[in-house]
């Protein structure tokens, strides 16, 4: 559980500020609480917790800036954060060109903050619980289940010397799940805000029976498929794209695939980033306080905006999106709640337009080959299927990916109108659909 | 540390706990990144709290609370307690540890100069130094460098009597060069990418880095490759340098022998292995000239301590024996699986975090050949170096490398530079392709900061010790 109120994070951060002695500062509250209890062989074998408080300094004073971090709460806390702030402020050459602290702007505690009172409160038994019931159900069919089931609340506070003073809350409840038989796996999972929106018994159903149909797999030829994703591929697709192009720095530096007003994808796709959708884990502010507004990346296939921070708005000329990580650093502006838009076509029919094609579950390990041609490679992972005659077949050996992201969106033949909610390596939400792409290039 | 870890032991004893250890972990950060020319931060990051583990009813059960205070342990002991009470009734069988003599000692990174004694002046001098060598090539568009300096203190003590403190000190940097044409971008790095290269050493590993030294070569590298032709395609011969071979270890040898992907923890994340039980001792995992170790114990390795997070001492383990399967990487749980003494390898990201099986030093031993050597006596292939992506299968088995920089082989001579290089294929028929490994005069260690594992994600600083070393009959391309 966490200790502080929200009230209490904006509190703590006020008296850090109070404590500053000259210039300008900025403070990040942060108390997160953790608890994850992890299965395998259909037992529990992890299964843990931790409360942390973090605290963050940054120091500006005669064209100068520091910063400190604390994690942890220790009494002294304030003065050794202040303390180390001012010694690396003092020790950093002068620059006449710093970004300046985000004046105040939009209201305290605007925007909608994806909490849950249920999920804030959930108690190892309540996690033991959710666990069973998937252990349970692999069990009864002769297989194994592994995976984890998390809950985590968090709570930040910023505030300024200029006087911007903002603070929110946000909660995720996670249960993961792989299930194995003798010749092969299935996979599951679900996110959410609050923990009772995570039906154990919905993710047991479905991993026991992708694992069930996925046993004894044959080995596929490499080469270009027709496809169908299933959401936890997508989101692989869609959290890359954000990674490598989304950001305003990526485009400064010419290290991004965005070319503004052209189109580079089909017509029916459409990404953004949205931090007050309710289905996205919503959060107001980014880490400089500054309010979270929705981003257009790609309109009806063409590309439009990227998201801002400070310092790389002041060098557009434009205001930030509220998309910053903590200030300074050298990563840039970072989208945080991608939302791809739904299709109108139900997911079996999606299928059942393939002729002759592969239905994908899972990717894994991806990572970027060539930047600005969008080029990833991975693995697929628990659930890979023939697809003949528009109906799901024999289960496939995993393959070997290597393909263009913007090229395969290029070519899409049809979009779910149902979608998840999906998390990307850094946490980032992601709510994304199931897509059927014409070609998707499988190399080994 | 020891009062506060006293408290935690007895607290979870009292309630109930047969067996407890607790870390108090105090750990600082010094970051300072360069880019374009500017100071983009100066950075201090302190890190302190207490983690607690116990079994109960058979049971594991972790907590991590962040206050290093008797009032903290005993909350953090009590929440582990409940945790794995929670847990008991999901468990089929009692948590069975490998025995172990509980140890008492102390154990410090040996260091020259103590990167927290140098000036941070100095620090800044030796990044702007560099990027100012790095802006001397027109086409280099974006300069980073950076240096973190690390040194945690920590109290580990059990139930069963140990009591160890240990002080880690490293040392890290490194620089990339970026630049970019209409339809190209590439990075150079030294000495290594994705970030930098780090030690358990003092500020002397800085001053070997040599950065403003290398900082126009790769500078014009980068730019070179703009313009360079593509990496030519077909199964040919493959020389990698010793920060490529580094991660080709990490990637296909160190995960696949950690013991607890071998049973299945891991099974829902990180993955799995090939290397079964069944094949200890009688897989041929690559050819005479390989020899791969895990050795906590090797000078500099960013996996080098005094004993590891359950407190068994530092070991030297041989993974693979001259190509043949030999060993695991193991704790004092998945090691009494086989009824044997763990390898000492658990490990966890700070006080927050459940040790597990990681990776130490996993060190690819010295051969007796040379870079140049394996050159000559190369009639077609490539020669890549420095690390740009890496992807491998959940079972580590079927990988893609690509590398920042390629040069093409003729008849024992680089003939051109060529960019976007790819490798491919499967862990065993690889390494029993590799001829040649160069000697110890070519052989660094390296660190890689950045391996993760676990859920809650853990990120983990291991070392590899490599060189260069030649594989026949690989499959290559351009991205």
């Amino acid at each position: 559980m966490l200790r502080r109120s929200a009230e209490e994070c904006l509190a703590l951060a006020d008296a850090v500020l109070a404590a500053v002695p000259h210039g300008e500062a900025e403070v990040l509250v942060t108390e997160d609480d953790l608890a994850l209890t992890r299965f395998a062989r259909n037992i529990v074998h992890q299964n843990v917790a931790d409360t942390g408080l973090s605290l963050r300094l940054r120091l500006v004073a005669g064209g100068r800036v520091g910063v400190a971090e604390l994690h942890g709460g220790a009494a002294d806390a304030i003065e050794r954060l202040v303390g180390n702030a001012e010694e690396a402020r003092r020790l950093a050459p002068a620059q006449d060109d710093l970004a300046p602290l985000p004046e105040p702007g939009g209201g305290d505690g605007d925007g909608p903050c994806g909490w849950s009172d249920a999920t804030a409160a959930a108690t190892p038994e309540r996690r033991a619980e959710g666990v069973g019931t998937v252990i349970a159900a692999a069990a009864a069919r002769g297989l194994e289940a592994f995976g984890a089931l998390s809950t985590r609340s968090t709570r930040r506070a910023v505030v300024n010397s200029r006087g911007l003073r903002r603070h929110g809350q946000v909660t995720a409840a996670s249960l993961s799940a792989v299930v194995r038989g003798e010749d092969g796996a299935g996979y599951a999972d679900r996110h959410a805000v609050d923990v009772d929106d995570l039906h154990p018994a919905a993710v047991a159903a479905e991993v026991v029976e992708t694992a069930e149909r996925n046993q004894g797999a044959r080995p596929a030829e490499p080469g270009e498929y027709e496809v169908v994703l299933a959401p936890y591929a997508v989101q692989e697709m869609v959290a890359y794209l954000s990674y490598i192009g989304f950001s305003a720095l990526a485009v400064q530096e010419h290290r991004s695939f965005m070319r503004r007003g052209e189109r580079l994808m089909s017509p029916e796709v459409g990404i953004r980033d949205d931090a007050a959708d309710p289905l996205a884990r919503p959060f107001p502010f980014d880490f400089e306080g500054v309010s979270t507004r929705r981003v257009t990346f790609v309109e009806q296939g063409v590309c439009r905006d990227v998201v801002y921070d400070t310092p790389t708005a002041i060098r557009d000329g434009v205001a930030s999106t509220g998309h910053a990580l903590p200030q300074p650093n050298t990563i840039g502006p970072w989208a945080t709640h991608l939302v791809m838009d739904p299709g109108t076509t139900p997911v079996p029919e999606l299928v059942a337009g393939v002729r002759r094609g592969l239905y994908v579950t899972r990717l894994w390990y991806v990572r970027v080959v060539h930047p600005l041609r969008t080029v990833i490679t991975g693995m697929t992972r628990e659930g890979t299927f023939l697809i003949e005659d528009g109906r799901l077949g024999a289960p496939v050996r995993d393959l070997r990916f290597t393909q263009s992201i913007v090229e395969a969106l290029s070519r899409v033949r049809g979009i779910s109108d149902e979608r998840r909610l999906e998390l990307g390596e850094d946490g980032s939400a992601v709510l994304v659909p199931w897509v059927r792409l014409e070609s998707f290039r499988f190399t080994s | 540390m020891r009062d506060v870890a006293e408290r935690a032991l007895d607290e979870a004893v009292v309630a109930g706990a047969s067996y407890a250890d607790c870390r108090v972990v105090v750990r600082t950060v010094q970051t300072v990144e360069v880019k374009n020319g500017r100071v983009a931060r100066v950075a201090l990051h302190d890190d302190e709290g207490v983690g607690v583990r116990v079994v109960v009813d058979g049971a594991w059960g972790f907590a991590g609370l962040d206050r290093i205070d008797a009032r903290g342990a005993e909350e953090a002991a009590r929440r582990a307690v409940r945790i794995a009470r929670a847990g008991s009734r999901l468990r089929s069988a009692p948590v069975r540890l490998a025995p172990l003599t509980p140890a008492t000692g102390e154990y410090h990174t040996p260091v020259g100069v103590d990167p927290f004694t140098v000036s941070l002046e100095r620090k800044i001098e030796v990044l702007l130094a560099a990027d100012a060598a790095m802006a001397r090539v027109p086409a280099v568009t974006v300069r980073d460098g950076s240096l973190e300096f690390v040194r945690e203190r920590r109290l580990f003590a059990s139930s069963e009597g140990a009591r160890l403190e240990q002080t880690i000190v490293e040392s890290g940097g490194g620089m990339d060069a970026t630049a970019t044409s209409d339809d190209e971008v590439q990075t150079r790095s030294h000495p290594n990418s994705f970030g930098r290269h780090q030690l358990c050493a003092g500020w002397e590993a800085i001053e070997e880095m040599a950065l403003p030294e290398h900082a126009e070569r790769i500078a014009g590298e980068a730019a070179a490759l703009l313009t360079a032709d593509p990496c030519p395609a077909g199964r040919m011969t493959l020389i990698l340098d010793g920060t490529q071979a580094a991660l080709q270890v990490h990637e296909s040898c160190g995960h696949p022998t950690e013991l607890d992907r071998v049973l299945g923890d891991e099974a829902a994340f990180a993955g799995t292995s090939f290397l079964v039980p069944d094949l200890l001792g009688s897989f041929r995992y690559g050819s005479e000239a390989v020899t791969i170790v895990a050795d906590a114990t090797a000078p500099r390795g960013l996996g080098t301590f005094g004993w590891d997070d359950e407190g068994v001492p530092a070991e030297r383990t041989v993974l693979v024996d001259r190509g043949l399967f030999t060993g695991y990487m193991s704790s004092r749980e998945t090691a009494a699986v086989f009824d044997r003494q763990s390898s000492g390898t658990m490990r966890a990201d700070g006080w927050s975090r459940l040790p597990l099986i990681r990776m130490t030093n996993v060190n690819l031993e010295p051969g007796e050949s040379s870079l140049e050597e394996m050159i000559a006596t190369t009639e077609h292939g490539v020669y890549l170096e420095t690390n740009r992506s890496w992807s491998i299968d959940d079972r580590r088995l079927n990988f893609q490398f690509g590398c920042q920089n390629g040069w093409e082989i003729r008849d024992g001579r680089r003939v051109r530079l060529v960019r976007n290089p790819l490798y491919r294929g499967i862990t065993p028929e690889f390494w029993r392709s590799c001829d040649a490994v160069a000697g110890p005069d070519e052989w660094r260690m390296w660190g890689v900061i950045n391996c993760g594992k676990g859920e809650p994600m853990q990120s983990m600083h291991v070392g590899h010790g490599a060189a260069p070393c030649r594989f026949r009959d690989v499959q290559v391309g351009p991205a």
